[in-house]
This record gives C-alpha cells, sequence and structure tokens, in this order.
C-alpha cells in the first residue's frame, strides 16, 4: 500500500481548489508597501542579566558627556532621527557627525529613563548605550519577551541603513553583555509629514507610528490612536500574527485576570506578557497576591480568561497547617538525593517555599560541578514535580563539564540509554524518542522523550557521555 | 526495532519561495501565482485541518495569498517561507473560528458530499480526507496534515502550532496509525 502521507498529498492536491487564482489576483489591487524592514529577533538569551552591566554603560555616558566641553556650533543642522521604543519612547536628534544634538522624552516612562542624563554632544552610540543601560536599571528589557525597537529616519537613505544597522548591532552587544532577554527591532523610514504630525499628536515616536502603520497596513480596520497604546512587542507581534483584530492591552488583561481571581489589582504584584502570536492569541498573567504566586492565561481579544484559578478568596483556604507539609531540610534532602550531590558539594544552595497555581512548593536551586540544578518539590508529599539540570554558565570550564570540540565517541544508543538511566525510565514505557546529534553547538546529542508520566529534555555531551542539561515536566 | 522514514515532501524548496515572497514584494504578480501552485495544497490542508469546513478553508486560501501580496514587504528570510506563509494560515483561521459558531460545523456525511463536488477527488480520496477529519483530533489532524504536505520538520511544527516537540512526536504517529487502520477498515 503507497504511504499514507502520499496518498493524503494527493488526495489535498485535487481537493484543494485550482480556480482560486484569478479571484486572488483580481484583488490583489496596489501593494500597501510596509515602510520598515524589520531585522529577526536576536537569539533568546539567558533570563538575568547583572547591574554591573548597566552601570558600566552609564560611566560610559558620563565619560562621553565631559566631551560636551568645547563642542558647540559645529553643526546643528538635524541630519537623522533616531528613536527607541521600548514602552518608553525616547528619540534621539543628530547632525551629520553623528553626535546628539537633543534628547526627548516622547512620554512619562522615557522622562525617569532620561533623568539626570544630558547627551546633547555626545556621539549617537554612546548616548545608545547609555539609555540602554538607564533602560535596563529601570527593569525593562530584561525578560525574553520584551523588545526594543531602533529606528532611523533620514533622507539619506543609505546613511539611515548604515545607522540601523551599527546602532542594531551596538544594542544587541549591550543586552548581551547584560544577559538580557529582550529581542531587538530596527527599520529605516522615510521622512514622511503626517506620519511625524500623527506622531506628534498620539506621544509617541515616529519609529513606533511606522510600525502602527505596518499594523495597518495588514489590518485596516484597526485605529492608530488605539494601537498606539500598545507596546513595541504587541505591535511586532501583531505584524508577525497578520494582525486579525485589536488585542484588549495588558492592562485589560490584568483586569480581567484580577476579576476572575476574586482580588483588586491594587492589592497584587503583576506581570503580562504578551503572546499575540501564539496558536491562541493570548496575555500571560502572573499575580503575586497574598494567597500566592498564580498565572492566568487570558484571551487577548476576547478577555476571556482560558486557564487560572478562579475566586482566590474562597479557594484559598488551602493553606494547610505548617505541620502538613515538608520541612525546608527535608525538601533540600530530596532535590540533592535525585541529583546525587551531597551537601557539602553544593554551593548555592537556596530552598524556597512559594505557591505555584496553589500547590505549595519548594524551589530548591544550587551548582556544583560546573552544573547548576533546579527544583520543585511539592510540600506536601515531596514528589518532584520538575527538575532542570544545566551547564553553568559562571563556571571555570572544566574538563568534565564543558563540551569538548572532540568527534563523538559516544554512540547513539549509549546517548539514549544514559539519559533513560538518568530519568529512571524503562526504554519499554518511552514514546515519541528522538535523538539528534547537534553539530553546530559542541559536540552533544539532544534527545527528547515522554513517559506517561512525564516529558523530559537532555542534553548529552557525546565525547565524555557527560548530561550537559536535564530537564523534566510532570504531565498532570 | 523499526525505523520508518518518510522523505519529506518539497513543495518547492525554502530558497525557491525565499526568491518568490522577494518577487511578490516588488509587485510582481506572476511570482505570487507561481507561489500559489507551489504551496496551494499545505495551505488548503492546513486550514481545512483547523476548520473543518471546506467552504471556509477556501475562504482562508484566498485571504493568506492577499495578505502575502501585501506582507511580503515585510518578510525577513529567515529560511523558512512555509512557516511564514503557515503562520499566516493559522492566524487568518483561529481569527475565523473565535467569530464563527459552532452548529456551523460540517458532519462526516455531508463533507463527503462537499468532496464529491470536485471531480479530481477520486472515492478513495473521498475516504481518506473524510477519515482525516472525522477520526483524528483537531492536533492529530494539524500534526500530520503539516507533515505531510508542508515539508516542515517535526521540530518546526512544534513551534507552529505551539506544542512541545514530544508532543507532536507522538500525536503524529498516533494519528498515522490510526489513518493506516481507518484505511483498512474502509476497504
Amino acid at each position: 500500500m503507497p504511504d499514507v502521507e502520499e496518498r493524503l498529498r494527493s488526495a489535498m492536491e485535487h481537493a484543494a481548489p485550482d480556480d482560486a487564482l484569478d479571484r486572488i489576483l483580481a484583488s490583489c489591487g496596489e501593494q500597501r508597501t510596509p515602510l520598515i524592514p524589520m531585522t529577526p529577533p536576536a537569539r533568546p538569551r539567558r533570563r538575568r542579566w547583572q547591574t554591573a552591566a548597566a552601570a558600566a554603560m552609564l560611566a560610559v555616558m558620563l565619560c562621553g558627556g565631559l566631551g560636551l566641553h568645547g563642542w558647540y556650533g559645529a553643526n546643528r543642522t538635524v541630519a537623522s532621527v533616531v528613536s527607541l521604543d521600548v514602552n518608553p519612547s525616547i528619540q534621539l536628534q543628530v547632525n551629520r557627525k553623528e553626535k546628539v544634538l537633543s534628547a526627548d522624552a516622547l512620554n512619562d516612562d522615557a522622562a525617569v529613563i532620561l533623568e539626570g542624563m544630558d547627551l546633547r554632544g555626545t556621539s549617537l552610540n554612546v548616548a545608545v548605550n547609555a539609555i540602554v543601560g538607564s533602560l535596563l536599571q529601570h527593569g525593562y528589557l530584561s525578560s525574553l519577551s520584551s523588545a526594543i525597537l531602533i529606528s532611523v529616519e533620514d533622507e539619506d537613505a543609505q546613511r539611515a541603513t548604515r545607522l540601523e544597522s551599527s546602532l542594531t548591532a551596538e544594542v544587541d552587544a549591550a543586552l548581551q553583555t547584560a544577559a538580557a532577554g529582550a529581542a531587538v527591532f530596527s527599520q529605516t523610514v522615510a521622512p514622511d509629514a503626517q506620519l511625524e504630525a500623527q506622531a506628534q499628536t498620539s506621544s509617541i515616536s515616529v519609529g513606533k507610528a511606522a510600525l502602527i502603520r505596518q499594523v495597518q497596513s495588514l489590518n485596516a480596520a484597526l485605529d492608530f490612536d488605539a494601537l498606539a497604546f500598545l507596546t513595541v512587542e504587541e505591535l511586532q507581534q501583531l505584524c508577525s500574527s497578520g494582525a486579525p483584530g485589536m488585542p484588549i492591552g495588558a492592562e485589560a488583561a490584568a483586569q480581567a485576570a484580577a476579576a476572575y481571581a476574586g482580588i483588586s489589582l491594587t492589592e497584587v504584584y503583576y506581570e503580562v506578557d504578551p503572546e499575540l502570536d501564539d496558536r491562541t492569541p493570548h496575555y500571560e498573567v502572573d499575580l503575586e497576591s497574598a494567597y500566592g504566586e498564580f498565572d492566568y492565561k487570558v484571551d487577548a481579544y476576547t478577555g476571556e480568561v482560558l486557564r487560572g484559578t478562579a475566586d482566590l478568596p474562597a479557594s484559598s483556604v488551602q493553606i494547610p497547617a505548617a505541620d502538613g507539609i515538608l520541612s525546608q531540610e527535608e525538601a533540600r534532602t530530596i532535590a540533592l538525593a535525585h541529583a546525587g550531590v551531597s551537601q557539602a558539594d553544593a554551593l548555592g544552595l537556596r530552598v524556597k517555599l512559594e505557591w505555584d497555581d496553589g500547590i505549595q512548593v519548594y524551589e530548591v536551586e544550587f551548582r556544583s560541578g560546573g552544573m547548576e540544578y533546579e527544583y520543585n518539590v511539592r510540600a506536601s508529599d515531596g514528589a518532584i514535580l520538575d527538575s532542570d539540570w544545566d551547564l553553568d554558565d559562571d563556571a571555570p570550564v572544566s574538563g568534565t563539564s564543558g563540551t569538548s570540540g572532540g568527534s563523538a565517541v559516544l554512540d547513539r544508543d549509549s546517548a539514549v540509554a544514559a539519559a533513560l538511566a538518568h530519568a529512571g525510565v524503562s526504554a519499554g514505557e518511552v514514546f515519541g524518542l528522538e535523538c539528534e546529534l547537534d553539530e553546530d553547538d559542541g559536540r552533544r546529542y539532544e534527545i527528547e522523550f515522554e513517559t506517561a508520566r512525564a516529558e523530559y529534555e537532555y542534553e548529552i555531551d557525546a565525547a565524555t557521555g557527560a548530561i550537559l542539561k536535564a530537564e523534566s515536566e510532570r504531565e498532570d | 526495532m523499526l525505523f520508518l522514514t518518510v522523505a519529506a515532501p518539497s513543495p518547492g524548496d525554502g530558497a525557491a519561495l525565499d526568491n518568490c515572497i522577494a518577487r511578490i514584494a516588488g509587485g510582481d504578480q506572476a511570482a505570487l501565482a507561481q507561489l500559489y501552485e507551489q504551496t496551494r495544497a499545505a495551505v488548503y490542508g492546513f486550514a481545512l485541518s483547523i476548520l473543518k469546513v471546506p467552504h471556509d478553508a477556501e475562504d482562508v486560501l484566498h485571504d493568506a495569498y492577499l495578505q502575502v501580496w501585501h506582507a511580503a514587504g515585510s518578510y525577513q528570510s529567515q529560511g523558512k517561507p512555509m512557516a511564514w506563509l503557515l503562520t499566516i494560515v493559522r492566524n487568518l483561521s483561529m481569527d475565523l473560528l473565535r467569530r464563527r459558531s459552532r452548529a456551523e460545523l460540517v458532519s462526516w456525511d455531508k463533507y463527503q458530499d462537499q468532496l464529491a463536488e470536485r471531480p479530481a477527488v477520486t472515492p478513495e480520496e473521498r475516504i481518506l480526507l473524510s477519515s482525516l477529519l472525522s477520526a483524528l483530533s483537531d492536533e492529530e489532524r494539524q500534526v500530520v496534515t503539516l507533515h505531510a504536505l508542508s515539508g516542515l520538520k517535526h521540530r518546526e511544527i512544534a513551534s507552529l502550532l505551539g506544542l512541545p516537540l514530544p508532543t507532536v512526536l507522538s500525536k503524529y504517529s498516533r494519528a498515522l496509525k490510526k489513518l493506516k487502520l481507518f484505511w483498512k477498515e474502509a476497504n
């Protein structure tokens, strides 16, 4: 019998309309040329940043600021306008020599970022670095899902493109140094009086206005002013998802989650993460309340709460008596035993009791032998809900923990066997097993599999057989 | 242990599709026609696998190529033109799904009738397509359709559908088994 997939392919070829092309071409009309080419998002980086890096950048800015003396009148004509948008929107006017003529905060958030900085007369790259440093210090750009948009508006298209790419590289490097997670987007914008007027009316940068125009080119029904309230990240996600409608916005999503949870937003610390380009466009809302930490998934277009615990005050009579749960020491012992690490060898050991979606969980973290370990141990019975082993980035590279550049000596079956042994599962109960030798990133096997109870991901050093990463997540 | 290798179908390699999209960005309608010819089965199949209503899938197909026409200028090649195109299809389908009332779902028999209107579809294919819609879960259907028609790798399918890779792999193998079984019974 021919392959089912092949049959399916042929069936779909026959079932798909072959007469739609004429109608499509007839409706094409004039192209709504997008204004901006976007650079692809930077590779996601680990979510962590060091204040030292941000401070260093501010220091650079201060040194740069000293260069101001003696500089005046040389060239005061604006050649390019550079804007940086996160939620704070900042606009820099720059002369031909790439010196900053003015730095303007376009909204209140931006005023906080620029507070105490005098960027006039500094080189553009120094100013941009300083602003990124200040954004980092104020907690922007740290999460993996945040985004910064760099826009260059210039009559000279060549200069605009050059500036765009040098600034993008600059910001990317700064974020990398700070190990911040934000993606960097950039664009060049041709000067456009109407766009500038629109931007000014809405107190946003020309760059953000151009991005809004791009969203509108995908869906003309969306209102400019309403879109201006969205963050760069939301706008970017709208672009990549075809802008099917007007999302409710982060604030409304948080309100919806809080109402569902039966609490007021004023009583909690909350974070909202838009996922408009997800299969189900939604906002992830994280509420840290007196009842613990709870995650909600809110439909981005209807505001309906798709997942989360309702009515916390009523359902949270769950706080059990202290003697009903494991002690910190017991949780620590369970995690250490699972990792095969003795307490004496565990560095930076930290145990924290937390509420996670209504369950009390001990978060146990430690480092040992060049690896970082993270465990979630259920406080009621000591079950390991998830575990995460990873190479410790801060540890000096040692012979056993680093990936070696040599050729693979471990064969595929042995690598799989090592992963299964570590997970404590037999080959018979495993399905969806995948094992790939990653040639790009050192030589390591990437192994994934599933059992009826959990999903696992491993990375095994192909030369030494060492476990470089081990993740398991229970399927409840 | 049995290793099953299925050659990934190629609706046109990535570079050729990239080139097509670049030409569409320059206003070249012939390039849009070429893209349509190379990808219409995958676009229609994926939309159908989400929507389960042939007429709706045709509407999404129409809108998706129009959107490609207007958005091609903002497409940044990362060597994944098919994933880009199918993301547009997914979003349009999900949007339609949200707006549509559940009552509009078509029954198995009705779908058979609708397929009968297409002379190119053989009776055998009619059975296969109907079983695709009736015997598989939504996710199984989407995974197997994407794998058979788009040339996307399991990892890319996982990312497109927002599912973990192991889930995609297990759904894929279950879906194939079910289809084979259905096929056997139908014969």
